[in-house]
C-alpha cells in the first residue's frame, strides 16, 4: 500500500489504473461463456472509475453529437412499482433526462456515471475521448485486482453493500434507498478494490468491447443500481450480460481503457 | 466524492500476484435429459394466422428501423386481430436487458419453478404490444386455445402472454392440457403465477409461496415435480377459479 501510494505521488493522472502486461485468471469453472483459463493482455490503462455526466456533457457540447436515445426516442427507464425485469419505455429519456423527464435531469448529479446511453454512444464518446471500451478479459482482470474468486473480496455475496450501489430490497415494488441511492450513486461512493478501481459492481452496467454471438448483440459487465441478490446478481466478476446495441436502460454506462 | 488520490500502478504479473486461494465457483453440467427439457421448455409457438403477410411487413419495417423491428403504425392498422396476435408472438419490439447464460439448472424436468424462462433474447414486447393483449384478452384466449389445441402444444410465447393478462379464466384449459401427456411444467408454473398475481389466499398462505415468491426466495425458486404437488397446486388453481367465477 506505501509502495502504491508513493507510486501515486509520481503519477500525473489519477484517473487511470495502469495494469501491466501479464497472464491473468478469468472466468470460472465450467461457465458456458467465461470458462475458468489463464489469458495473456498487454498493458492498459482502465478508468479508475465509470465515465461521468460530466465527461458525456464535454463529448456532447464540442461534438452536438445526439444520442440513440434522443434519435430514435426508445430509451427504457425504472420506476418504482414495476415488476421483476420489467422496464419502462419513455420517449422523454436520454442522458440529461436518464429515467425521463418527469423523473428529473442530471444538472446536480454530474458526477454520476452517465446513463441511457446505448453502445454506439458509448462508441462515439470513445472515439472522440481517444480511448476504447475494455475487452471482456481486459474489465474482468481489472475487476478481479488479483483474485480469482467470484468477487473481489472472495466469496461472500453479503459484503456486497460496502462496494458497490445494488438494490437491496426483495423485488422493485417499492423503493430501495437502503444505501444512500435508488438509482445511480456519483462515482467512487463505495470502497474501491485493492487496485483502487471503483463501482467495479454495481451503480451502472458497463459496456464491453467486442460480441459473443450476434453483432447486434452486445455485452456489459458488473451489474448495477437495479440489480438485486433475488433478480440478475450479476455484481460480480464472472457473469456477462447481454443488451441490444441500440437500447438504452438508465442502468447502463460504461468505463474507458486508454488507447 | 471518495477517490483516493492514489492510482495503483500494477507492475508486477500474475506470477507474483498473490491471488485468492478461494476454490472457484463451479458450473456443474446438466444431464442430457435436463437439457433437452430446457429446449423444450424455451419453444415458442408460431401463430398460422397471417403468417407470410406478417412477416413480409417485418421485413419491410427491419429494413426501416436498422434492425429493431416496430412496425409501422399504418402497416400495423392493416393487420386484422389474428394477424396482430401473430406479430406481437413472433415479434417482440422492445429491448429486454438479460443475463448472457445462467449456470446449467441440474434435473430441470423434475422441477416446477416460480417464474417463466424469458427467451425472446435482448428483446421484450413493447407496451403497444402489452396494451393490445391486455385490450383483447378474451379473443387472445380463444386464439391460444384454437392454437394450442392445433399444434398440441402451448409455447413460451403463449404463456407468457397468459401470464401478462393474468388470463384466470383458462385455468380449467391448462389444468385439462397439462393431464394430457404431463410433460410441460411451466403450465403449472403459470397456474402458480395467476395466484400469485391475484393474491389468491389459499395459495399466499402456503409453504409453495414462502418459496417461491417470499422476501426470502429467489427469482429462480422452484418446487419439485411429484404428485403431491402437482395434485396441490391444480387443487388450488381450481379453486381460485371456480371462487371468481
Amino acid at each position: 500500500m506505501i509502495f502504491s501510494l508513493l507510486i501515486s505521488l509520481f503519477l500525473p493522472d489519477t484517473s487511470f489504473v495502469q495494469v501491466p502486461t501479464g497472464n491473468y485468471w478469468v472466468g470460472a469453472k465450467g461457465h458456458a461463456l467465461n470458462p475458468a483459463r489463464e489469458v495473456h493482455v498487454d498493458a492498459y490503462a482502465i478508468g479508475a472509475t465509470e465515465v461521468t455526466n460530466q465527461q458525456f456533457a464535454e463529448f456532447v457540447a464540442a461534438t452536438h453529437y445526439v444520442t440513440d436515445a434522443e434519435r430514435l426516442h426508445n430509451a427504457m427507464v425504472f420506476e418504482p412499482g414495476l415488476k421483476e425485469f420489467r422496464w419502462l419505455e419513455d420517449s422523454t429519456a436520454c442522458w440529461r433526462y436518464p429515467n425521463g423527464v418527469s423523473r428529473g435531469g442530471v444538472d446536480d448529479k454530474m458526477q454520476h456515471p452517465v446513463t441511457t446511453i446505448s453502445y454506439n454512444d458509448a462508441q462515439a464518446y470513445c472515439e472522440w475521448a481517444q480511448v476504447r471500451l475494455p475487452s471482456f478479459e481486459e474489465w474482468e482482470i481489472a475487476s478481479r485486482a488479483g483474485a480469482r474468486t467470484t468477487y473481489f473480496w472472495g466469496e461472500d455475496s453479503r459484503k456486497i453493500g460496502r462496494y458497490a450501489n445494488i438494490w437491496h430490497a426483495h423485488d422493485h415494488l417499492e423503493p430501495d434507498g437502503s444505501d444512500g441511492y435508488m438509482y445511480t450513486a456519483p462515482v467512487a461512493s463505495f470502497q474501491p478494490n485493492r487496485w483502487g478501481l471503483y463501482d467495479m459492481y454495481g451503480n451502472v452496467f458497463e459496456f464491453c468491447e467486442g460480441h459473443l454471438k450476434e453483432e447486434k448483440t452486445v455485452h456489459a459487465r458488473g451489474g448495477s443500481w437495479w440489480c438485486s441478490q433475488h433478480s440478475c446478481h450479476y455484481f460480480n466478476s464472472v457473469d456477462i450480460g447481454r443488451v441490444h446495441r441500440r437500447a438504452s436502460f438508465s442502468n447502463q454506462g460504461f468505463r474507458v481503457v486508454k488507447k | 466524492m471518495k477517490l483516493i488520490a492514489a492510482t495503483l500502478a500494477l507492475l508486477l504479473p500474475l506470477a507474483t500476484f498473490a491471488q485468492d486461494q478461494n476454490q472457484e465457483e463451479s458450473w456443474k453440467p446438466a444431464s442430457a435429459e435436463s437439457n433437452a427439457y430446457r429446449e423444450y421448455r424455451l419453444k415458442m409457438t408460431t401463430p398460422p394466422y397471417g403468417l407470410a403477410k406478417v412477416k413480409g411487413l417485418i421485413k419491410k419495417n427491419t429494413a426501416y428501423m436498422e434492425d429493431v423491428t416496430i412496425m409501422s403504425s399504418k402497416d400495423y392498422m392493416s393487420l386484422t386481430l389474428r394477424e396482430k396476435f401473430t406479430y406481437h408472438m413472433i415479434n417482440p419490439e422492445s429491448y429486454s436487458q438479460n443475463c448472457d447464460v445462467e449456470p446449467p439448472i441440474q434435473d430441470e424436468h423434475k422441477k416446477v419453478f416460480g417464474h417463466l424462462p424469458d427467451n425472446y433474447a435482448e428483446l421484450n414486447w413493447s407496451e403497444r404490444q402489452r396494451d393490445f393483449l391486455q385490450a383483447n384478452r378474451d379473443s387472445v384466449m380463444e386464439i391460444i386455445k384454437e392454437s394450442a389445441n392445433r399444434s398440441k402444444r402451448i409455447g413460451l410465447n403463449y404463456k407468457m402472454a397468459l401470464v401478462e393478462i393474468k388470463a384466470v379464466e383458462m385455468v380449467p384449459f391448462l389444468v385439462e392440457f397439462f393431464k394430457r401427456d404431463h410433460k410441460d411444467l411451466d403450465i403449472l408454473t403459470v397456474l402458480m403465477e395467476f395466484m400469485a398475481e391475484t393474491k389468491y389466499e389459499p395459495f399466499v398462505k402456503s409453504v409453495s409461496y414462502t418459496k417461491l415468491y417470499s422476501k426470502n426466495s429467489t427469482y429462480n425458486a422452484y418446487l419439485l415435480f411429484n404428485q403431491a404437488n402437482e395434485d396441490l397446486i391444480i387443487q388450488r388453481a381450481m379453486g381460485m377459479y371456480n371462487a371468481a367465477n
